[in-house]
C-alpha cells in the first residue's frame, strides 16, 4: 500500500515536471524569437553580408582612406630627400676605375639580375600609380597600370626564386653586419676606410630579405587581393599587409637606386659589365674573399 | 535639399525576391551582379525574419573614404553614385563597405574585375541625365523622372520603401504605431499563442 503511494507521488511528479518542462519548451518556442533585439539580428546580418565590419573593416576603412597615401608619399618625399642632402653634403665615393678589376658578378647573376630590376621597377611604379590614382584621374590609364602590376609581378617571380637560390648564402646575417649598421656603412664620412662587409652590406642583406621574403608575400597577398581568392575578412588583412610591406619595400628600392645610380659612382657597371675595381672591393666589401 | 534612403520594413518582407529581379531585369544588370538582395535571418525558425539589402548611400560613406581614385562620389541628396569610367576595379570599396554593396564584373583580362557597379538608387550615373551612355552604364534615371527606385516601386507588401527621408520616416512611425515593431509586433505571438 506504501509502496503504491509513493509509486503514485513519484508518477505524479515525474508528469508534473515533463509537463512543465513541455510548457516551457512550448513558451521558449514561440516567446525566444521575440527576445531577439534589433541588434541580435542586425549582428546576424552583418556577420553575414560583410564579415567581421567593426574588426578588419573598420581598420581596412580607417588605413586606406587616411593614411596609406599619406604614409606613401611621406617615404618618396623623405627618403629622395635625405639622399639629397647627403649628397650634397658628404657627395658620391669614387673608386678608381681605371684600376684593377675583379669580376663580382657572373653572366647568369647580371641577366637575373636585369629582368628583376625591369620587373621590380615596374612593379613599384604602377604600384604608386594606383595609390595616387586620385592624383592621375583613375581611368584607363591607372586601370593599365593595375594589369600592368600584374603581369610584372608575375614576371618578377622569376628572377625573384632565381636570385634568392643565386645569393641566399651570401645573404646571410653575420656578427659584422651590426658594425656595418653602426657607422651606416662609412656613408657619413667622405673619408675611404675599409667597412665591414662580405660580398654583400647589411644593407643589401636587408634589400635582399624584403625583395625576397618579403616579394613572396607581396605576391601572395596581391594574388588573393587580385581574385578575391580567401574569405573577405583574410582579404582586408592581405589588403593592409600589401600596402604596409610595400611602403617598407619602396624605401628600400629608392635607397638601393641611390646606392648603385648616385652615392658610388660607377658602381651601376659592375651590374652591366660584372667587374667591379679592386679599390672598391676592398673598402665597401673588405671582408669578401675574391681571390 | 531632401535626404534620400531606402528603409526595409522586416515584419512586412516576405522574401519574395521581386525588388531583385525588378532590379536587374529593369536596369540590364548583367549576370554575376546583384545590386539588391534579400537575406533571410532564422530560416525555417520561429522568429524568422527577411530583409533586402542594397547600398544604403551612406553619410560618410566608406567606399569613398578608401576609394583611390576618387570615382565615387555623393550628391547632395545623400545618393552615392559611382563613375565607372573611373574605377580601376580594385575592390578596395567591397572590403570597406559594411553591407557587401559593390559588385564586379569580370573584364576578362585575368578575371581582373571590372568597373563596379552597385545600386544608383536608381539615378543613374555621372553622365548626362538619360542619356544613352548613362543608360548603357547605370540603367534607368527614375529619381530625374521623379519616380521611386525600380525595387520600391514593385514592391508587393510596401516593406521596401525609399524616397524623401522624412516621408519614409514617417510611413514608418505610423506602421509602428498601429502595429508595433521588433518584440511587440503582430506575429507569431498573436497568431500562435494559446491563451
Amino acid at each position: 500500500m506504501q509502496r503504491r503511494i509513493v509509486f503514485v507521488s513519484l508518477l505524479t511528479l515525474v508528469a508534473t515536471g515533463a509537463a512543465a518542462a513541455a510548457v516551457s519548451a512550448q513558451d521558449q518556442f514561440f516567446l525566444s524569437p521575440l527576445t531577439h533585439s534589433v541588434s541580435v539580428y542586425f549582428n546576424k546580418l552583418i556577420g553575414i553580408i560583410a564579415g567581421d565590419w567593426q574588426g578588419y573593416g573598420q581598420l581596412f576603412t580607417f588605413l586606406q582612406g587616411e593614411w596609406f597615401a599619406t604614409l606613401f608619399l611621406a617615404v618618396i618625399i623623405v627618403v629622395p630627400l635625405v639622399f639629397l642632402l647627403h649628397y650634397l653634403i658628404v657627395g658620391a665615393k669614387h673608386f678608381d676605375h681605371d684600376g684593377e678589376q675583379i669580376l663580382f658578378f657572373s653572366r647568369y647573376a647580371r641577366i637575373v639580375h636585369f629582368v628583376a630590376a625591369l620587373s621590380f621597377s615596374l612593379l613599384v611604379i604602377t604600384g604608386l600609380l594606383m595609390i595616387f590614382g586620385a592624383f592621375f584621374g583613375g581611368g584607363i590609364f591607372i586601370r593599365s597600370a593595375r594589369y600592368l602590376h600584374l603581369v610584372s609581378a608575375v614576371v618578377f617571380v622569376v628572377p625573384g626564386l632565381l636570385m634568392f637560390f643565386l645569393w641566399v648564402r651570401d645573404m646571410l646575417p653575420q656578427l659584422h653586419d651590426i658594425k656595418w649598421m653602426l657607422i651606416v656603412g662609412g656613408y657619413l664620412s667622405k673619408k675611404k676606410k675599409p667597412v665591414p662587409a662580405g660580398k654583400f652590406n647589411a644593407g643589401q642583406k636587408m634589400y635582399f630579405w624584403f625583395a625576397t621574403v618579403g616579394g613572396a608575400v607581396m605576391a601572395y597577398s596581391g594574388y588573393l587581393i587580385w581574385g578575391f581568392g580567401a574569405s573577405l575578412d583574410t582579404v582586408r588583412v592581405y589588403a593592409m599587409v600589401h600596402n604596409i610591406l610595400g611602403m617598407g619595400i619602396v624605401a628600400f628600392y629608392l635607397t638601393h637606386v641611390y646606392m648603385s645610380v648616385f652615392a658610388i659612382a660607377g658602381s651601376l657597371e659592375s651590374m652591366k659589365t660584372g667587374y667591379k675595381p679592386k679599390e672598391e672591393v676592398d673598402i665597401l666589401h673588405s671582408r669578401y674573399n675574391y681571390r | 535639399m531632401a535626404r534620400m534612403k531606402f528603409l526595409c520594413d522586416v515584419e512586412r518582407c516576405i522574401d519574395c525576391s521581386g525588388c531583385v529581379v525588378a532590379c536587374k531585369e529593369g536596369n540590364h544588370v548583367p549576370v554575376g551582379v546583384n545590386r539588391r538582395r534579400v537575406i533571410t535571418l532564422n530560416e525555417g525558425k520561429p522568429g524568422e525574419k527577411s530583409i533586402s539589402v542594397s547600398c544604403m548611400h551612406c553619410s560618410d560613406a566608406p567606399c569613398i573614404a578608401v576609394c583611390p581614385v576618387d570615382a565615387i562620389y555623393q550628391r547632395d541628396d545623400g545618393i552615392v553614385l559611382v563613375s565607372k569610367k573611373t574605377c580601376i576595379g580594385c575592390g578596395y570599396c567591397f572590403m570597406a563597405c559594411p553591407f557587401g554593396a559593390p559588385q564586379f564584373p569580370s573584364s576578362g583580362f585575368f578575371g581582373a574585375r571590372g568597373a563596379m557597379d552597385k545600386c544608383t538608387m536608381c539615378a543613374g550615373g555621372p553622365e548626362e541625365n538619360f542619356s544613352e551612355e548613362e543608360h548603357k552604364l547605370y540603367g534607368q534615371n527614375r529619381i530625374a523622372e521623379g519616380k521611386v527606385p525600380l525595387c520600391a516601386g514593385m514592391c508587393a507588401t510596401r516593406a521596401l520603401l525609399a524616397g524623401d527621408a522624412d516621408v519614409v520616416a514617417d510611413v514608418y512611425r505610423q506602421r509602428v504605431f498601429q502595429r508595433g515593431s521588433g518584440v511587440n509586433a503582430w506575429g507569431w505571438s498573436t497568431a500562435y499563442k494559446k491563451d
